[in-house]
């Protein structure tokens, strides 16, 4: 097999891990991957850069928020470099601005598999109840704040407990409307207008992971119950299932958008009526990735297959019963791999490893 | 009786059941697990008691009693129909 080159980004693994790691760790999963895998960073300290054996090569690239011309000069300098086959985006903020860049990263021999920029808009999280709707999937009560003067009525018709969302990220639970008031100014200020309130579901958390062709069909599904969460939300503990309510609805979603590429769809089954509610499609893979390998679904090199234009199949189902465990631990690295990112934006694990020997 | 199981499950001989389509857990007791065993075998509510009550010291009125509790805890849980 020809070894391909793959670059992926969201090497931050905190408290709020972004993907880039898992999507590594299955790229190498069986044997360690033929070609090279290209880290691209947007801080020097971006913890997955010093996973020592992860990486072939790191770059520092610029943030989204820089423009696209920036970051396609970046990745052009880059592919002088190393050769880029692929890129594998993680991150929600990215999505956008590789899509418009997909033309002229193709011209540069660099391939990816994303949707499109309208199907990526019509899951937005001002747009899910509409979409929802209109393809009779359920979905908590949600109501769309655009004018702080339609709070309260906002609020009576969602009733308490409810979630008071930012457009782009974070939830809060509220129980009163003092509570309510506070986290719509903090989220206004932070992600801006709209603002949504959505009821509080008494129920269990699951996610899907997700690969969808351009016609919207299901490539594969990892289905998982989360077990554990952070304070912030986050899964530590989840385990894959076999569950054909779940798979329906995500084969319906991925269908009804046309969605082609990775994504989690976060689904909520309400304690009472055991009814699955869509409560939010994230462009890309999730977090915890690397579990849908460990199930025996290798969907991040099932996306370089597409990306490289492959004719792939179905994935056989995923084994259920796996569980994961997230994990923090602490790497130490020597002061060249800070160095050599901080001056010189790039570090090459083979250079500085033969250097040493 | 048989077929009352509702979904995939697996019990490990410890009486450590996964039940593959919620992704919960529970550890049954060994009369429990007993029980459970019976019940993928495809046993009926008859052959069960006649086995409880030749493995155990219990009269039948007590240990149909008995049963009839767990399986209303099994079909709260959504393992039987």
């Amino acid at each position: 097999m020809m070894s391909i080159n793959v670059a992926v980004t969201g090497l931050n693994a905190t408290d709020n891990p972004a993907p880039g790691l898992g999507v590594i760790r299955s790229l190498h999963h069986p044997n360690k991957w033929e070609g090279t895998i290209i880290g691209l960073a947007y801080d020097v300290y971006d913890t997955g850069v010093y996973d020592a054996g992860l990486l072939d090569d790191t770059f520092m690239i610029p943030y989204p928020n820089q423009g696209a011309e920036q970051i396609l000069e970046r990745l052009l300098y880059i592919n002088s470099q190393v050769h880029i086959d692929v890129i594998i985006p993680t991150l929600d903020s990215e999505l956008l601005l590789y899509q418009k860049l997909q033309p002229r990263l193709k011209e540069a021999g660099i391939s990816m598999y994303l949707p499109t920029e309208e199907v990526v808009k019509r899951r937005a999280k001002s747009k899910l109840v509409e979409f929802c709707k209109e393809h009779n999937i359920p979905t908590p009560k949600t109501i769309i704040v655009n004018d702080p003067a339609n709070l309260t009525r906002a609020i009576e018709e969602v009733g308490y407990p409810l979630y008071v969302k930012g457009i782009f990220y974070e939830a809060f639970k509220c129980q009163t409307s003092d509570e309510v008031l506070s986290m719509f100014e903090k989220l206004r200020n932070k992600w801006g207008l709209p603002i949504l309130l959505q009821e509080s579901l008494n129920g269990e958390e699951f996610d899907v992971c997700t690969v969808g062709d351009h016609q919207g069909e299901l490539l594969g599904a990892v289905p998982i119950r989360k077990l554990r969460l952070t304070d912030k939300g986050k899964a530590w503990v989840a385990v894959t299932i076999k569950n054909q309510q779940l798979y329906d609805l995500s084969c319906h979603i991925l269908k009804a958008l046309k969605w082609s590429g990775p994504c989690e769809l976060e689904i909520v089954q309400d304690f009472n009526t055991k009814e699955f509610l869509l409560l939010e499609i994230n462009p890309r893979f999730p977090s915890w990735i690397y579990l849908s390998t460990g199930a025996n679904q290798n969907l991040p090199k099932l996306v370089v297959d597409l990306a490289l234009g492959k004719k792939v199949k179905p994935l056989p189902q995923a084994k259920s019963g796996v569980t994961f465990v997230r994990h923090a631990t602490d790497l130490v690295c020597p002061m060249e791999y800070i160095e050599k990112l901080t001056v010189h934006g790039e570090l090459h694990y083979q250079h500085l490893n033969s250097n040493q020997g | 009786m048989s077929n009352i199981l509702k979904t995939e499950v697996t019990v490990t001989e410890s009486g450590f059941l996964f039940d593959h389509s919620t992704g919960l857990t529970y550890s049954l007791n060994p009369t429990g697990h007993f029980i459970f065993q019976q019940l993928q075998e495809g046993k009926t509510v008859g052959d069960i008691l006649g086995q409880i009550t030749e493995e155990f010291t219990v009269n039948e009125d007590t240990a149909r009693k008995d049963l009839e509790d767990y399986f209303r805890q099994l079909r709260e849980m959504g393992l039987i129909e």
